[in-house]
């Protein structure tokens, strides 16, 4: 695990192949920022059906459950308050 | 337009096994999936040097499948997305292969969707499917983290609870709302089903995780800590302080969003048409391919498929089996109950669009099925509350795209038909 994602200001390590919210939920980051709603977007069914998980990897909006880590990847929130 | 490939949506099993009979009488397929390996959501492959966690029947499954798969150097392209088809039957695909193409027949095999029924709480951070928590132990063979519960209903429960039993972190306990244990008709499965649930629950005795049966998952609350899961038993409330919860009410075929096309042919195979589960998947895909290769080669149609229903008579015994009243309290569940996540619409406005709503009153007006998961986790919900004893409608006819596209994957899709009519 040398290589690292930034999520916001944090590097976090991840391991070959495996998906951003894997490597998020292992770091303890469960809210990954809030919709216009107010509803938190978070990872839900894991497999790309429920859009829940939609974050900002280097400037595109994607599911964070199908975006696969790779080094340096910069994530950010979509929008409003998110773990850090 | 016979050098066209099939396209066939997903490489799990329906879709691979389909693809290896059309193959093997010689048609021309492309296999997508929008995932960066094949295997789908049954055979979700671990990443390099992580170990499998299926079991031998289910690998064998796979090695053999792969087997045919390879000896027709069948051409598969992940981590690509189906946007759809239109009427002239041209078809959008984007990410790693963003092309529009014009395939000779469409067959559409995206598995599964799990459902999830509405709960107070059921949208906090850390509260998922069970199947999320299962394709995380099989792509890493490594739990979530913290303690994990289990509730809903359905036969994933236990294999979910045992395979973290297996990487020594067992659930804190299942919350089941049927009692399929105590139902005599258990006995009569099929083997197979019998002896999958003996281990499962030989893992789970044996980390003497709670099993609570008849049991219901009523409320999830969080201040500042652990999530809170008020659970009714059949012996009065408990509560449960945990990390994650992987909620589960069953599957469904995962079709939100596909539509049929007039101009070529357009098959749904395994799951996506009828939720079957993996047996029926494999039987499906390889009848589905048959039957396609015929009537494309204008060739004697193949005979039914028995195993496909052998697979749907063992399934509906199943569901008996788990029966149970969650449905009821469906009902009952407080009015500020979240019912669609992507928009944030609860029960009391849902209500709020009166009785008997149309489907464009729930669309236009109560904003239902119009998010970005277009219906897949709330359509099946809002048609309950709107009759219980009725099986839910679909909300409005299904429309592409089946999934949302961004502009900066239309602008980098290459558009040989367009080239093809200047």
């Amino acid at each position: 695990m040398n290589h690292h994602i930034h999520w916001q200001a944090r590097a976090i390590p991840f391991q070959t192949g495996e998906s951003v919210a894997s490597a998020l939920q292992r770091a303890g980051i469960h809210q990954l920022g809030r919709a216009p709603t107010g509803q938190a977007l978070a990872v839900f069914c894991g497999i790309g059906q429920c859009q829940g998980c939609l974050i900002m990897a280097d400037g595109q909006v994607t599911e964070a459950c199908l975006q696969i880590c790779r080094d340096g990847l910069t994530l950010q929130p979509l929008d409003g308050d998110a773990d850090v | 337009m016979s050098d066209h490939p099939i396209l066939i949506v997903g490489a799990g099993l329906a879709g691979l096994a389909a693809a290896v009979e059309l193959a093997r009488q010689g048609l021309p397929v492309l296999v997508i999936d929008q995932a960066q390996a094949i295997g789908g959501a049954v055979h979700r492959q671990p990443l390099p040097g992580v170990r499998s966690t299926a079991t031998g029947a289910q690998a064998h499954r796979w090695s053999r499948l792969i087997a045919e798969v390879q000896a027709q150097a069948i051409p598969i392209r992940c981590g690509t997305r189906f946007g759809g088809v239109d009427h002239t039957g041209a078809a959008l695909l984007t990410g790693a292969l963003s092309t529009l193409i014009r395939p000779r027949a469409i067959v559409l095999a995206t598995g599964a969707r799990e459902s999830v029924q509405p709960r107070p709480g059921w949208t906090l951070p850390g509260v998922m499917t069970a199947g999320a928590i299962q394709s995380r132990i099989k792509t890493l063979a490594e739990p979530p983290q913290g303690r994990v519960l289990l509730a809903g209903s359905g036969p994933l429960l236990l294999a979910v609870g045992a395979e973290l039993c297996r990487l020594r972190h067992p659930p804190i306990a299942i919350i089941e709302a049927a009692r399929p244990l105590f139902n005599p008709a258990s006995l009569t499965l099929p083997l197979p089903y019998l002896t999958e649930a003996a281990t499962y629950l030989a893992h789970l005795l044996r980390a003497r995780v709670p099993l609570f049966f008849g049991a219901h998952l009523t409320e999830i609350i969080q201040t500042n800590g652990p999530l809170v899961a008020q659970i009714d038993t059949r012996k009065g409330p408990r509560n449960f302080a945990v990390d994650v919860i992987g909620l589960h009410d069953g599957i469904r075929p995962n079709d939100a969003g596909l539509t049929n096309c007039d101009v070529i042919p357009t098959l749904r195979l395994g799951d996506c048409r009828e939720a079957l589960g993996a047996r029926a998947a494999l039987a499906d895909g390889f009848a589905g391919g048959q039957k396609l290769a015929a009537e494309l080669l204008g060739t004697t149609p193949p005979s039914p498929n028995h195993d496909l229903q052998r697979q749907r008579a063992a399934q509906a015994r199943l569901a008996r089996i788990y029966a149970h009243d969650g449905l009821a309290r469906l009902a009952e569940i407080p009015a500020e109950t979240v019912i669609c996540r992507c928009e944030n619409r609860t029960l009391a406005d849902l209500r709020a669009l009166g009785p008997a709503p149309t489907a464009r009153a729930l669309r236009l007006d109560g904003r239902f099925a119009m998010g970005a998961c277009q219906g897949r986790f709330c359509a099946e919900w809002v048609g309950r509350l709107s009759d219980l004893k009725a099986p839910p409608k679909p909300i409005g006819a299904a429309r592409w795209p089946s999934r949302p596209i961004s502009v900066a994957d239309l602008l980098t899709t290459s558009d040989p038909i367009e080239k093809e009519t200047k």
